[in-house]
């Protein structure tokens, strides 16, 4: 089911916590909404779910006109079903009971799923993997188990929307990289809209087909994975996706040349037209390499002042002339704090031959 | 959008009419007893003031209730800290059995307590006969200043005991260690650490305590009044039923002294609060800090369990004999021995049978009018918190806050003629009492209810509404089920209370409708022991009835539902 979110604004008293969101959703689309929390994230899906209502615009979910500052339907008459970030199961009912409910209370739920229940529990558990767990109660399910119990619960209605607020925040490490994939599945299998609230840029870059960044409740960027890591339009985005270090600079037909070192140009490697017009170079830790001796004539000289071990690759902070600029590079070349180093930027990624997934 | 509006109207009109209620039937009783103290006639003076206070023996009534209700408070204060130090603190076993004793004298009505110590203390009750051992005799007069003091402080520790034992359990383990580390022995870490951060529970348990003491009218009734000791609560009583010409005004007077003392029980809480800072962590340490070894741990609980022993069951168990007995005086031989004073109350007394059904009917009609509204407060009160159920809340605690003697007194300037100049004769009837209990009770249904509110978490509701349902099947399916057990708990409170009541109705019964208070009471006031023992017999079964019914729904449900977020 496509959504189409016009101008729209909600405030909390004083305070705006959305601010003229526009944003179209097409049918059967994975969109992550990203961002650091306070953004605005949570605010935008409780108004999508009807648990508020808006200040100011207007929410569609198909041909429905849901949400309004005049008039808004709450969450049990629109075709949605949601995944709550503390899970929100009911202590008292089982595993299979949490299915059976929407099952029987939902409005928009197929006929025909309604009257074969028990087939569709069935066909919900296995499509979940709780076949064996289906009498448990909630208190006797681990945290993974428990997150399984909400998805199913959520789509038993075959909605035609999910609402998933930081799902996986709840788990630890290791279980959040699987419920990924469960995720993933779920999406393949149900072809539902699904629009997925998260904090963690990795969660959004490994399944979402589109994401939307936000910061103080507006919208800063909207794109594929790709696009928001590769070609971030505005500083936060560079900032908060891709951990870039923003280095000012002059750009002068697609030539790069930072302040620090006026000598030196960097060619276009893709950025955004709006980053060229804020003077800026959105520079990825990972583009950047570390030399002892100067090597080249594009380096530009700093001092190390952090170095952070990571297993498959080290992290550098860089003093550049009281910048700091964070520098990721392979455990073969080794440095020492208080070295000097010369700091060089790959050219791997040029503009033509940028690669967007999808 | 008119629609929105005039419903939004409706909202208005429904929330103006629920706060005219709260004030009529909450603040109106208290605000006309106040203006009654203050009129002689139809003009305002402060003769009724003048007089009292100028009277020998008001001012004896008032030493008498501040060292009755000091004294008292002392005693359930140090009890009560004890017992919570030694549950939350140490490793002895059986805790959950000793809870349920500890609980006892709270749940068993304090009048029910008196008449057992009575008859434990009595000439030929089993004390006499446990001390006819020894080579010495220590005569125990219960009907005495200290005999007052005694009951009241073994009867009111719970209170003390039940709000510190959770700010003792809160305590960091750390906060402690980090005072052994800094050099402090485990008495001044106790001292310095330890007692300061419990200030808080301390403090208002104290004060209920001091309430409790102050308030009780069943033990100063019991014991005082035969020996012409007169405490403010049984004196106000004494007043009404002695009729005379001002006995209202006086009364009303009296009443408003004794809330200025109850005020100033509030204000010395309110600074001990005030100096103590609150802990932070909410996470209780339910295993045990001090590790006693095996000798101590066996001394210290034996010590525990010898004075439930005396505390709760001797006193019960010299109750139900003299129930047994014959006529009162006799030995306890098997000759002496029947059912006959049972059958007296089951079968032959009409009162008591009136009683009985009248006192079953107010408890079973309260408890369930206060399940529905109290509940529906509470879930107003949680999720859509304002101003005006605040002051609601306030408003309706108010009536269980005041002395119950203070409180029926009140119910009856307000009722008598709810418009001056229109008696409906609802003073009179069983109607004034179903008033007085449902204003009085309520706020327990609340509490208790509150707490069930607060345990379900708010996105459960959200869950429930994204799965299609938001009006009466989520309540029928979520949040009553979930909710039960906190309900259930304060239904059971309210039920128990308005049972066993005896204050308010002593003051608010009239013929046809006396309650089990008042008729034992009046068994007992009259001389008929045997009979008050075997009427408060019935009423211990009772309880422990229920109370076996609750635990083991309780259980029950906790092996279903419990441990789940």
């Amino acid at each position: 089911m496509s959504i189409k979110i016009s101008q729209l604004s909600k405030n909390f008293n004083q305070f705006a916590a959305l601010k003229n969101i526009q944003l179209s959703i097409d049918d059967g689309e994975f969109i992550a909404i990203l961002g650091p929390s306070g953004c605005g994230k949570t605010t935008l899906l409780r108004l999508l779910a009807g648990f508020l209502s808006p200040t100011y615009g207007k929410i569609e979910i198909g041909e429905n006109e849901v949400g309004t500052p005049e008039r808004s339907l709450p969450p049990e008459k629109r075709n949605i079903g949601m995944v709550f970030q503390s899970f929100a199961l009911w202590p008292h009912l089982s595993v299979k009971e949490h299915i059976r409910f929407p099952i029987l209370h939902h409005r928009f739920i197929p006929a025909e799923l309604k009257k074969n229940a028990d087939e569709r529990i069935q066909q919900v558990l296995q499509m979940v993997s709780l076949e064996k767990l289906s009498d448990r109660m909630p208190n006797e399910l681990s945290g993974g188990q428990r997150q399984r119990v909400a998805l199913a619960r959520a789509i038993a209605p075959k909605p035609e929307l999910l609402l998933m607020d930081e799902p996986l925040s709840n788990l630890d490490a290791e279980l959040r990289m699987e419920m990924r994939k469960e995720i993933q599945k779920i999406h393949r299998l149900t072809k539902a809209t699904i629009v997925y609230v998260t904090h963690d840029q990795g969660e959004a870059l490994a399944m979402a087909d589109r994401i939307v960044v936000m910061n103080n409740g507006q919208v800063e960027q909207v794109g594929t994975p790709a696009e928001i890591y590769t070609r971030p339009k505005t500083p936060f985005v560079a900032k908060f996706v891709g951990k870039a270090n923003l280095i000012e600079g002059r750009w002068e037909n697609d030539l790069f040349t930072p302040h620090l070192s006026p000598d030196i140009e960097w060619p276009d490697d893709g950025v955004a037209d709006e980053m060229k017009y804020f003077g800026c170079f959105p520079v990825r830790p990972e583009q950047l390499y570390l030399t002892k001796d100067r090597n080249k004539n594009d380096s530009i000289t700093g001092i190390i002042t952090s170095i952070q071990y990571q297993g498959k690759e080290i992290h550098y902070v860089v003093d550049v002339s009281g910048q700091e600029w964070a520098v990721h590079s392979s455990v073969y070349d080794q440095f020492q704090i208080g070295e000097q180093v010369f700091i060089h930027i790959k050219h791997a990624v040029r503009k033509n031959n940028l690669v967007i997934l999808k | 959008m008119r629609a929105l509006s005039s419903l939004f109207r409706g909202k208005k009109v429904l929330q103006v009419l629920s706060l005219l209620l709260v004030i009529v039937l909450f603040l109106m009783p208290v605000y006309r007893l106040v203006i009654l103290s203050f009129k002689s006639g139809d003009v305002f003076t402060l003769e009724n003031y003048a007089n009292i206070l100028q009277d020998d023996k008001t001012w004896s009534v008032i030493t008498n209730t501040v060292i009755v209700v000091a004294g008292a408070t002392v005693i359930s204060v140090s009890i009560g800290i004890l017992m919570a130090w030694v549950i939350a603190y140490t490793n002895i076993r059986a805790k959950k059995l000793m809870q349920i004793f500890i609980v006892l004298p709270f749940v068993i009505p304090s009048y029910i307590s008196t008449l057992a110590w009575t008859q434990f203390f009595g000439s030929n009750g089993l004390y006499s006969t446990l001390i006819s051992f020894l080579p010495f005799s220590i005569e125990i007069n219960l009907y005495s200043i200290g005999g007052i003091i005694f009951v009241l402080g073994f009867s009111h520790y719970p209170l003390v005991y039940l709000l510190s034992l959770n700010v003792f359990r809160k305590i960091p383990t750390e906060a402690e260690h980090a005072s052994r580390v800094a050099g402090a022995s485990g008495w001044q870490t106790f001292r310095k650490i330890t007692l300061p951060l419990a200030l808080p529970g301390i403090a208002s348990g104290g004060f209920l305590a001091f309430i409790a003491n102050l308030d009780n009218f069943g033990i100063p009734a019991f014991l005082g009044i035969p020996a012409q000791i007169d405490v403010l609560s049984t004196y106000i009583y004494q007043q009404i039923v002695g009729y005379g010409p001002s006995a209202f005004q006086r009364a009303a007077t009296f009443s408003v002294i004794l809330g200025v003392i109850a005020f100033s029980g509030l204000l010395i809480q309110w600074l001990l609060l005030k100096k103590s800072k609150r802990i932070e962590t909410t996470t209780e340490e339910k295993r045990p800090r001090v590790l006693l070894g095996g000798k101590w741990r066996i001394f210290i609980e034996t010590i525990l369990w010898g004075f439930f022993f005396l505390t709760s069951i001797v006193p019960l168990i010299s109750m139900i004999m003299t129930s047994l007995l014959t006529a009162y005086g006799l030995d306890f031989t098997l000759e002496n021995i029947s059912l006959k004073n049972y059958q007296y109350i089951l079968e032959t007394s009409p009162k008591a049978k009136r009683a009985i059904g009248n006192s079953l009917q107010l408890a079973l009609i309260i408890t369930v009018t206060g399940i529905i509204t109290g509940t529906g407060f509470a879930y107003y009160r949680v999720r859509k918190p304002n101003r005006w159920n605040r002051y609601s809340e306030l408003a309706i605690s108010l009536p269980y806050a005041l002395p119950g003697t203070v409180m029926a007194l009140s119910m009856i300037f307000a009722w008598m003629e709810p418009l001056p100049g229109w008696n409906p004769g609802i003073y009179g009837s069983m109607m004034i009492l179903f008033i007085a209990y449902f204003t009085r009770f309520l706020i327990l249904q609340i509490r208790g209810s509150i707490t069930a509110v607060l345990q379900v978490d708010y996105t459960m509701e959200e869950a429930a509404a994204v799965s299609g349902s938001n009006g009466w099947t989520k309540w029928r399916k979520i949040l009553l089920p979930l909710m039960l057990p906190g309900i259930l708990s304060g239904a059971f409170l309210v039920f128990l209370t308005a049972l066993t009541e005896l204050t308010v109705s002593s003051l608010l019964w009239s013929s046809n409708s006396e309650t089990i208070g008042v008729i034992i009471f009046s068994f007992e006031q009259a001389g008929y022991t045997t009979y008050s023992t075997a009427f408060s017999g019935i009423i211990i079964c009772l309880i422990l009835a229920g109370f076996l019914l609750l635990s083991g729904f309780q259980l029950l449900w906790n092996r279903k539902v419990a441990n789940s977020n």
